[in-house]
């Protein structure tokens, strides 16, 4: 299901799942509100009104596909390379469905009507898990999708990671599927078990880790070659399992058969593949009539149609010629010339934005500086979010302050979400910096006068002389993370603080600026602005803010930190990932920044045709972003 | 004749030679290696390491420009991990389509630049010079994004005489006779190429006219119309040799602006996702297609150059 995925650059890189209560007709915490935009918390932009109690319609619905967004990869277990929210969500999941639809409209929350499971059971303190696939999702062959479809996923995925860790975009050596898992057992045709090598939490490993298992229909996919014979030891002969592996990535790969190749005919989602040009990414699907769960009741065919840039897609919706697409920020108050065509609704998706220290940076003792917290809490006051909101989103998001925000609402979100614990003031910043021994320059270049680790000192690590004054990169797309940071370098050096502003791509940056992956270029940066990620179904930051992260960038460590982030994945307590928020919302590991209000996977607004109805949160969801095409309908 | 086309040949052959070196090793300096890319920004150094090993992105870069270009040899450009296809098929699917829309696009410059360039330059200083002069100076300077936005805006979301995009099919004859979609994408390339090649033709027609060959040519009762067309077109045509000549990349390597700007699927657009997506070998293919489409094109409009004036050849 949704995972905690990079963002910036101009897209989302990896995706999120899904989620939506049944197919009802009443809306999730967003819409309702009102159609203004607003500053602060709230985030909405527009609302989405009510599903149409008219009669339904058949037709062809077109979606806009963003750039950069055209499917590669229709194996439902996405490469390191391949795994996006546009192949993964708007493509992939439309097919092949997870086990847990984890998005409720703008909430992440399970949709528990969309799952093909039930919910896991837990016994053993936390250590063996089981779940019972729905009986009314079949496959479109007819046949039912059996606890053998789930483990043939198993060990397809199994086959992958030997061959090489990034053959599944999901996986993490030694955490949650499949290296805490002892063994995979199916008693039955719909049950699977799984025994733990040790208690975990189980929100997270239901939300993060089995969440996302595919089931694949093995009585068709179990072969080796084009015609052969079904291989049927995969799951006891690793071999067996890795030939027809690599016969099903042979036959991904070849995209121009993506709508003819019997594989993917059988499928288990609300659609099924009718043309894929390969060279474009446009595709059309038609509903799949075995789908078992909640639907239009006149289902319609879906349609990407593909834009290779935003200004040829906002054009598009100027023309009318997309029934649903975006509204670029940058291009947001154009929204009004739409409304007579179109709806709109905007909300920031599940995530944070940040940008982050290197706390490994020693240039001009960078590292010891960035390690003393009010540093970082002088760096938060200099960041003024509601200005932010206003003058670069055009009111199209809302204010965050740590790794779990507060919209969208959550069961995880901490008490200091709520207000921000180091509002904007320049007053404030300078006056912890006098308070900790350093000599104040507005607009100049602060130094440390009183050196040493008692209070009103400077702290360890930190000479006399010291200067306030360091580099940092920023991400040329989307332009508001180069706004933000310069109107950041601009208050800071009011008070004396000398950020020496760059700009550099998103895959460079992600390329060369995180420590675990490129430590020679450790000392080339102090901070960086590449975008940030969107949040787990359950939010925890491991990974990223724990001393051993793959991603954490900036090498930050901290005990206490890691006891939190630790505890978020192995304790019994659902409460574990709020403490864990709560925290490092104080201790501002980075600079946590507003959130943009987000559609189609980039910072955007959602519009869509008042001719396209159906459930609120079906259109909430894409914000998330998740797709639910199946339970919209045409009115005209 | 032959001796000069060899020289010219040889000496093409070299300069792409380095041209591909240059190119090969910048692009290396900035991506070393597309591994991030295709293991996903979770990988670590253990695994990039192992990856680029494996796909020999850890020998010297100069082995690596030596393979590379040995697979180029084979037609072989590499595999775009961000696309999951190889790079030739890339390009094979989208060259056609640049080239019907820059070719066209730069025949109609040439049809109405050089009637219209030497029209200025028999009616110099008049009222019809001035106002060309004028639409030529306001569309040169005018950039292609921008002139392109008003004629969506004008043309299709105001009037809806056209499409706002490129033609969306992937047959080429569609393509051809599909002028509702094509006609923008057509007349903003058009556009600025005409304000360009009608200045220098304007420029090389005012040039010959002040040649003693066309006061000889009108001092034997000439008639006026056989003095343009035999002395004064022929001569004024010389520089747009050139002009077309260099214009020959462009119309297999289409037009990034124009194809952007009109969702037009081409070899400009592969290239301009290819840049977002820093697409490591559709990238050094296209500048390497690029480069030697430049050096053909110079090639080709030298040779034609000395064909059309016999002095060049002689010099």
């Amino acid at each position: 299901m949704r995972k905690k995925r990079i963002i910036g650059g101009l897209v989302l890189v990896a995706a999120s799942v899904t989620a939506l209560a049944a197919c009802s007709s009443s809306s999730s915490g967003a819409s309702g509100n009102s159609g203004s935009s607003s500053i602060g918390l709230a985030g909405q932009f527009g609302s989405v009104p009510a599903q149409s109690s008219g009669t339904e319609k058949s037709g062809t619905i077109t979606v806009a596909e963003p750039p950069s967004s055209a499917p590669t990869w229709i194996l439902p277990l996405p490469t390191g390379a391949s795994a996006s929210v546009y192949n993964d969500y708007m493509f992939d999941y439309e097919m092949y469905r997870p086990l847990y639809w984890l998005v409720n409209g703008v909430e992440p929350t399970e949709s528990p009507s969309l799952s093909l499971a039930n919910d896991p059971t837990w016994s053993n303190g936390d250590k063996t898990v089981s779940f019972t696939l729905k009986s009314n999702y079949k496959w479109s062959d007819g046949k039912p999708i059996t606890s053998q479809d789930v483990l043939f996923w198993w060990y397809m995925m199994k086959a992958a990671i030997k061959e090489s860790p990034a053959d599944w975009a999901y996986y993490t050596p030694g955490l949650g599927v499949p290296d805490q898992v002892t063994s995979i057992t199916a008693p039955n045709a719909s049950t699977v078990t799984m025994q733990l090598n040790k208690a975990v939490n189980p929100t997270w490993f239901w939300q993060n880790e089995i969440g996302d298992i595919q089931p694949m229909p093995s009585q068709v996919w179990d072969v080796d070659s084009t015609g052969g014979t079904p291989v049927t030891d995969w799951a006891t002969n690793p071999a067996d399992a890795t030939k027809i592996y690599d016969y099903l990535v042979t036959q991904t790969k070849s995209l121009s058969t993506y709508a003819t190749n019997p594989l993917w005919q059988v499928v288990n989602g609300p659609y099924k593949l009718t043309s894929f040009t390969a060279s474009t990414g446009a595709f059309t699907m038609v509903p799949n009539p075995a789908y078992g769960g909640p639907h239009a009741k006149v289902e319609s065919n879906y349609q990407e149609v593909p834009f290779q840039s935003d200004t040829a897609e906002f054009n598009a919706v100027k023309a009318g010629s997309v029934d649903l697409g975006y509204v670029p920020l940058a291009d947001v108050p154009q929204v009004k010339g739409l409304t007579s065509t179109y709806n709109e609704f905007g909300y920031p998706d599940f995530g944070w934005a940040y940008i982050a220290y290197n706390f490994k940076d020693t240039t001009g003792d960078f590292n010891n500086i960035i390690d003393k917290l009010y540093i970082r809490q002088a760096l938060a006051h200099l960041e003024d979010e509601q200005g932010y909101i206003k003058a670069f989103f055009d009111g199209a998001g809302g204010q965050a302050y740590g790794p779990v925000p507060a919209i969208p609402k959550s069961p995880y979100a901490p008490a200091n979400a709520l207000s921000d614990p180091y509002p904007f003031s320049t007053a404030d910043a300078a006056a912890l910096l006098k308070a900790n021994g350093w000599t104040v320059v507005p607009n100049g270049v602060d130094t440390c006068a009183k050196p040493g680790t008692g209070a009103g000192e400077c702290g360890a690590g930190i000479p006399a002389g010291t200067k306030l004054e360091w580099n940092i990169i920023y991400g040329t797309n989307p332009a508001v993370l180069g706004e933000q940071t310069q109107d950041w370098a601009s208050e800071a050096k009011t008070v004396g603080i000398d950020m020496n502003l760059s700009s550099s791509n998103f895959d460079y940056m992600i390329a060369n600026y995180n420590d675990p992956s490129a430590p020679k270029m450790i000392n080339k940066w102090a901070m960086q602005d590449f975008g940030g990620f969107t949040d787990s179904t359950y939010p925890t930051t491991f990974g990223v803010f724990n001393s051993t992260g793959s991603f954490n960038v900036g090498g930050y460590t901290d005990p206490t930190a890691d006891t939190y982030i630790t505890a978020s994945i192995s304790s019994p307590q659902i409460a574990a990932v709020t403490a864990e928020a709560q925290y490092l919302t104080q201790e501002q590991p980075a600079l946590f920044q507003p959130l943009p209000d987000n559609a189609f996977g980039t910072a955007a607004i959602l519009v869509w045709k008042k001719t396209v109805s159906g459930p609120p949160a079906s259109f909430e969801s894409l914000t998330q972003p998740i797709w639910e095409p199946e339970l919209w309908f045409l009115t005209k | 004749m032959i001796g000069y086309i060899a020289r010219r040949l040889g000496t093409s052959i070299v300069v792409l030679l380095g041209v591909s070196v240059f190119i090969f090793a910048l692009l290396h300096a900035i991506y070393p290696s597309p591994a991030i890319d295709v293991l996903g920004p979770r990988a670590n150094t253990v695994l990039i390491q192992a990856w680029n090993k494996q796909n020999g992105f850890d020998d010297p870069w100069i082995v690596q420009y030596l393979r590379y270009m040995g697979h180029l040899l084979q037609g072989n450009f590499g595999y775009s991990y961000k696309l999951n296809q190889s790079v030739a098929s890339l390009i094979s699917g989208v060259w056609a389509r640049s080239a019907w829309l820059s070719g066209v696009s730069l025949v109609l410059s040439v049809v109405i630049a050089i009637p219209l360039g030497v029209y200025q330059a028999i009616r110099r200083n008049t009222v019809g010079d001035y106002a060309a002069t004028s639409l030529a100076f306001v569309l040169y300077a005018m950039p292609v994004f921008f002139l392109g936005l008003i004629l969506i805006q004008v043309f299709a979301l105001d009037l809806g005489w056209f499409s706002f995009e490129g033609s969306q099919s992937t047959s080429l004859l569609a393509i051809i006779g599909d002028w509702h979609a094509m006609t923008l994408p057509v007349a903003t390339l058009t556009l600025i190429s005409i304000a360009l090649f009608s200045r220098y033709i304007r420029s090389s027609s005012m040039d010959v006219l002040a040649q003693d060959y066309i006061k000889v040519a009108r001092a034997k009762g000439l008639p006026e119309r056989l003095v343009l067309l035999r002395h004064l077109l022929r001569n004024a045509c010389l520089p747009m040799v050139t002009l077309i000549g260099l214009s020959i990349p462009q119309l297999l390597a289409g037009n990034l602006i124009t194809e952007t700007l009109f969702n037009y699927r081409g070899l400009g657009l592969l290239f301009y996702t290819a840049l977002q997506d820093v697409d490591y070998n559709v990238l050094l293919a296209y500048t390497l297609i690029g480069a030697a489409l430049t050096i053909i094109g110079n090639l080709v409009a030298d040779i034609a150059l000395s064909v059309a004036d016999p002095r060049i050849r002689l010099a």
